[in-house]
C-alpha cells in the first residue's frame, strides 16, 4: 500500500514540476495554454432573491458577449471571458463553499457577486485568503469594504451613501433653485431599514444645520396614518424625508394629499416609493415626490437607452439597478485585464485598484467614474434621484440628479407648488 | 386644544369603522361560538367586490352596497353551509369545536392566496370616486368625508343588526340558538340554518365595512390581516358576542391610535392598545359589554 502511494505521489510531483516548467517556458503573449479568463460568479439563482440574481446573470452575459464579440481581451491575445456561475441560494454558507470550489477546482481568475450583502460579506474573506480579486457590483452593506481587504472592489454606492446623497441632492437643489431649506421632518417605518436611515439623517441634519422638527417612526402595518400626517401638518417642515414599504407609502401619500400637507419637497428612500403600484395607486397625489434609486431607464447617459433596448429585446424586461451595476462590472474587469496584460491574480488585482473608468462601454450609470479608494469602494458611486411628474404621458419617474444624468429637457419642480 | 378635538373626531370616525370590521366577528362568535379566523379575508373579498363594482360602473361607492351586501351574505351563507357545517356535524358533541377554527384558518389562506393568484400583489385604490380625498373644513379642522360616511354606516349597521336580533322571529331564533343550541333545536329551530344565516349576516357586515374602507384604503390580497388582528382585540375589549361592544371597542382603539400619537411616537400607541387588551383580560375577561356568566 505504502509503496503504491509513494509511487503515485512521485508521479504527481513529477507531472507538476514538468507542468510548471512548461507553463513557465511557454511564450507569454500568446497564452497558448490558457486563452480564456475564467470569471466565477456567485449569485442567487434560486431562493428568495432568484429574480435579482437572474437579472445580474443576464446583464453579465450581455456584457461578456459584447466584449468577446469585439475581440476579447487584446492584451491577452484576444482571450475570451468565460463565465462560471454558482448559485448562492442567498445563503452565506453556500456562497463561501462555492467560492472555495470556484477558486480551487475551477481555478477562476476573478470572482464577482454575490448581491446579498449577507453572502458577500463572508465570501469576500475567502477571496482575500486566496488573493483572488473579488468584484462586488451591488451588495450595499457598508462593512463589506471596511474589513481592510485588498481584493474586494465594490462598484455601487454603499448603504450609508444613500442618505448622504439625499442630503447632497437637497443642497444642490437649494443652490440651483435659490430656495432655502431650514427645517426637516423624518417619518419612517419602524423596522431596521427605517431606523437605520433615520439615525444617519439625524447626524446629517446636524452637520448641515437643518432643524429637525419631527422624528416619527410608525408601524408599517398601520391601518390609519392620519395621526402621523396630522403631526407632519402641524410641524410644518420644509422637507419631509420618508422610508416606507409599499402599502404605507401609498396610504401616507394619499392621506397627505387629503390633509393638504405640502412641504417644499417630499423625498422617498426607494422601497415602497419605487413599487410599481405606487404610481397607479396614488395618481396625482404623488406628483412632485422625489425618490432615490440605483438607476432609472431614462437616465441621460450615452449608450444607456441602447443598452436598455438590447436588454429588453433579449430578456423581455427593463434594465434595473442590479443589472446595470453587473453590466458595468464586466467592462471594468475587461478594462483592468487589458491593463494587467496577465492572468496572474495579483496583477489583475493591482490593475483593478488602479482603475479609472470614465467613458468606456458600459458606463451607463448615474455617476461619472469608477475609481476605487483604499478600501476598494468606488469613490464616485452614487444613486440617482427621480421626480414623479406628469409631462404628458401620465405619471412617471424622471431622473433629475446628479445633474449630468438628468433627463434632457426636464426642469425639476422645486419647491413643490 | 383644537388639535385634540380634531384628533378625537378622527379617532371616533376611524374607530367606528374598526368596530364595523369587527362586527361580523362578534356576531359569528356569539352564535356559532367559533372564532372565525377567515374574517379578515372575508373583509378582503368584500373590498375586491366593492372595488370592482365601483371601478367598472363608476357609481358612488355606497351604491355598491346593493351588490356587495347580497354577494357577501350568500358567500358567507354557503361557506358555512358547504364547508363549516359538515365539520360541525362531525363534532356535534363538542361545545366549542376547535377543528372549525382550523377550518376557518384554512379558508383564510385559500382566499388570500386565490386572490393573489387572480389579481396579483398589486395595490389598488379607487381613483375617481365622489368620496376620494374629500374633506370637511371647520375652521382649522379637517375632517375626512369618507370616514364620516363610514361612521354613519357603522352606526346604522349595528343598529339594524341589533333590531333584527331583538324584534324579528329569525332574530329571536338566532338568539335562542346562541343561548342554548340544544334547547333551541328541541323547540323546533333548525340549528344549522340559523348558523348559515348568522354567518351570512357576519360576512355581509364585513362587506359593509369593506365599502366604508374602499374610498380611502388600499385593496390588496393580504389587507384583511391588518384588520383581523385589530378585530380580535376589539371584540375581546368590547365583549365577545356583543354588537355594541364591537363598536365601542373599535372607537376606543381608534381614539388611542389617533389622540395618543400627538403626545408620543406612533409606534407607542400599539403598545398602549395591547396593554389595554391585557388589562381588560385581567380585570374583566368578559370584556366591557360581555356577559359575565357562561351560557
Amino acid at each position: 500500500m505504502a509503496l503504491t502511494w509513494g509511487k503515485t505521489l512521485s508521479r504527481v510531483l513529477f507531472t507538476t514540476v514538468v507542468g510548471a516548467a512548461l507553463v513557465l517556458t511557454a511564450p507569454l503573449p500568446t497564452m497558448a495554454a490558457d486563452d480564456v479568463v475564467r470569471v466565477g460568479n456567485i449569485i442567487p439563482l434560486s431562493g428568495p432573491s432568484a429574480s435579482v440574481g437572474e437579472q445580474g446573470k443576464f446583464a453579465r452575459e450581455m456584457a461578456v458577449e459584447e466584449i468577446n464579440a469585439s475581440g476579447g481581451i487584446k492584451a491577452l491575445g484576444g482571450a475570451k471571458l468565460k463565465m462560471l456561475y454558482a448559485d448562492s441560494e442567498s445563503k452565506p454558507e453556500k456562497g463561501v463553499a462555492e467560492a472555495e470550489r470556484l477558486i480551487n477546482s475551477e481555478k477562476v481568475h476573478v470572482l464577482t457577486g454575490c448581491w446579498n450583502s449577507a453572502v458577500t460579506y463572508p465570501t469576500s474573506a475567502v477571496a482575500e485568503r486566496y488573493g483572488v480579486p473579488f468584484i462586488v457590483p451591488v451588495s450595499v452593506a457598508d462593512k463589506i469594504t471596511e474589513q481592510g481587504f485588498k481584493t474586494v472592489f465594490r462598484i455601487a454606492a454603499k448603504d450609508s451613501w444613500w442618505t448622504r446623497d439625499q442630503f447632497s441632492f437637497l443642497k444642490d437643489m437649494q443652490e440651483e433653485f435659490g430656495t432655502e431649506i431650514k427645517t426637516v421632518a423624518f417619518v419612517y417605518e419602524n423596522g431596521d431599514w427605517g431606523k437605520g436611515f433615520a439615525e444617519q439623517w439625524i447626524k446629517l441634519a446636524e452637520k448641515t444645520g437643518y432643524k429637525v422638527v419631527l422624528d416619527e417612526p410608525y408601524p408599517s402595518t398601520a391601518t390609519d396614518l392620519s395621526p402621523v400626517v396630522q403631526k407632519i401638518r402641524r410641524a410644518r417642515p420644509d422637507v419631509l424625508l420618508l422610508v416606507s414599504n409599499a402599502a404605507d407609502a401609498i396610504l401616507l401619500t394619499n392621506t397627505m394629499a387629503e390633509y393638504r400637507v405640502s412641504p417644499k419637497a417630499i423625498i422617498g428612500s426607494g422601497g415602497g416609493h419605487a413599487d410599481p403600484s405606487f404610481l397607479t395607486a396614488t395618481g396625482k397625489n404623488a406628483q412632485y415626490v422625489f425618490d432615490i434609486v440605483e438607476w432609472e431607464t431614462d437616465i441621460n447617459k450615452a449608450g444607456a437607452k441602447e443598452a436598455n433596448e438590447k436588454y429588453k429585446t433579449k430578456y423581455g424586461q427593463n434594465l434595473t439597478g442590479e443589472a446595470v451595476d453587473a453590466y458595468l462590472a464586466m467592462y471594468v474587469l475587461a478594462d483592468a485585464l487589458e491593463r494587467a496584460g496577465s492572468l496572474d491574480r495579483e496583477k489583475i488585482r493591482i490593475a483593478l485598484s488602479e482603475t479609472r473608468y470614465t467613458d468606456g462601454q458600459g458606463m451607463i450609470v448615474g455617476y461619472d467614474a469608477v475609481e476605487f479608494d483604499q478600501s476598494g469602494q468606488n469613490k464616485y458611486a452614487s444613486p440617482v434621484m427621480v421626480q414623479i411628474n406628469d409631462i404628458g404621458k401620465g405619471m412617471e419617474r424622471i431622473t433629475v440628479w446628479p445633474k449630468n444624468a438628468r433627463r434632457s429637457g426636464y426642469e425639476p419642480v422645486f419647491p413643490m407648488p | 386644544m383644537i388639535f385634540v378635538l380634531e384628533d378625537t373626531i378622527n379617532g371616533i370616525l376611524m374607530g367606528s369603522i374598526y368596530g364595523l370590521t369587527a362586527l361580523g366577528l362578534t356576531i359569528i362568535f356569539g352564535v356559532l361560538k367559533v372564532i372565525n379566523f377567515a374574517h379578515g379575508s372575508m373583509l378582503m373579498v368584500g373590498m375586491y367586490v366593492a372595488y370592482w363594482a365601483v371601478a367598472l360602473t363608476g357609481l358612488h361607492p355606497y351604491m355598491a352596497l346593493f351588490v356587495v351586501v347580497p354577494v357577501m351574505f350568500f358567500f358567507g351563507y354557503y361557506v358555512q353551509d358547504l364547508i363549516i357545517k359538515p365539520i360541525f356535524k362531525a363534532e356535534k358533541e363538542v361545545r366549542e369545536p376547535i377543528t372549525v377554527i382550523i377550518v376557518t384558518t384554512g379558508i383564510w389562506y385559500i382566499l388570500d392566496n386565490l386572490t393573489l393568484l387572480l389579481f396579483g400583489p398589486d395595490y389598488r385604490i379607487l381613483q375617481d370616486n365622489p368620496l376620494r380625498g374629500k374633506m370637511l373644513e371647520a375652521g382649522q379642522m379637517l375632517i375626512s368625508v369618507p370616514k364620516l360616511w363610514g361612521f354613519c354606516a357603522a352606526v346604522v349597521t349595528a343598529a339594524s343588526v341589533y333590531v333584527f336580533f331583538q324584534k324579528t322571529r329569525m332574530g329571536r331564533a338566532i338568539r335562542a340558538t346562541s343561548l342554548d343550541r340544544e334547547a333551541a333545536s328541541l323547540m323546533g329551530i333548525n340549528q344549522y340554518k340559523v348558523y348559515n344565516i348568522a354567518f351570512g349576516i357576519g360576512t355581509a357586515s364585513a362587506g359593509i365595512a369593506a365599502i366604508t374602507l374602499v374610498p380611502f384604503f388600499n385593496v390588496y390580497p393580504t389587507v384583511g390581516v391588518l384588520f383581523d388582528i385589530k378585530g380580535f382585540i376589539i371584540v375581546v375589549l368590547g365583549g365577545l358576542g356583543s354588537i355594541w361592544g364591537a363598536i365601542v371597542g373599535g372607537i376606543i382603539i381608534g381614539l388611542i391610535e389617533s389622540v395618543a400619537p400627538q403626545f408620543m411616537t406612533a409606534t407607542w400607541t400599539e403598545a398602549i392598545v395591547y396593554g389595554l387588551f391585557l388589562l381588560v383580560l385581567f380585570v374583566k375577561p368578559s370584556g366591557l359589554f360581555g356577559v359575565k356568566y357562561d351560557w
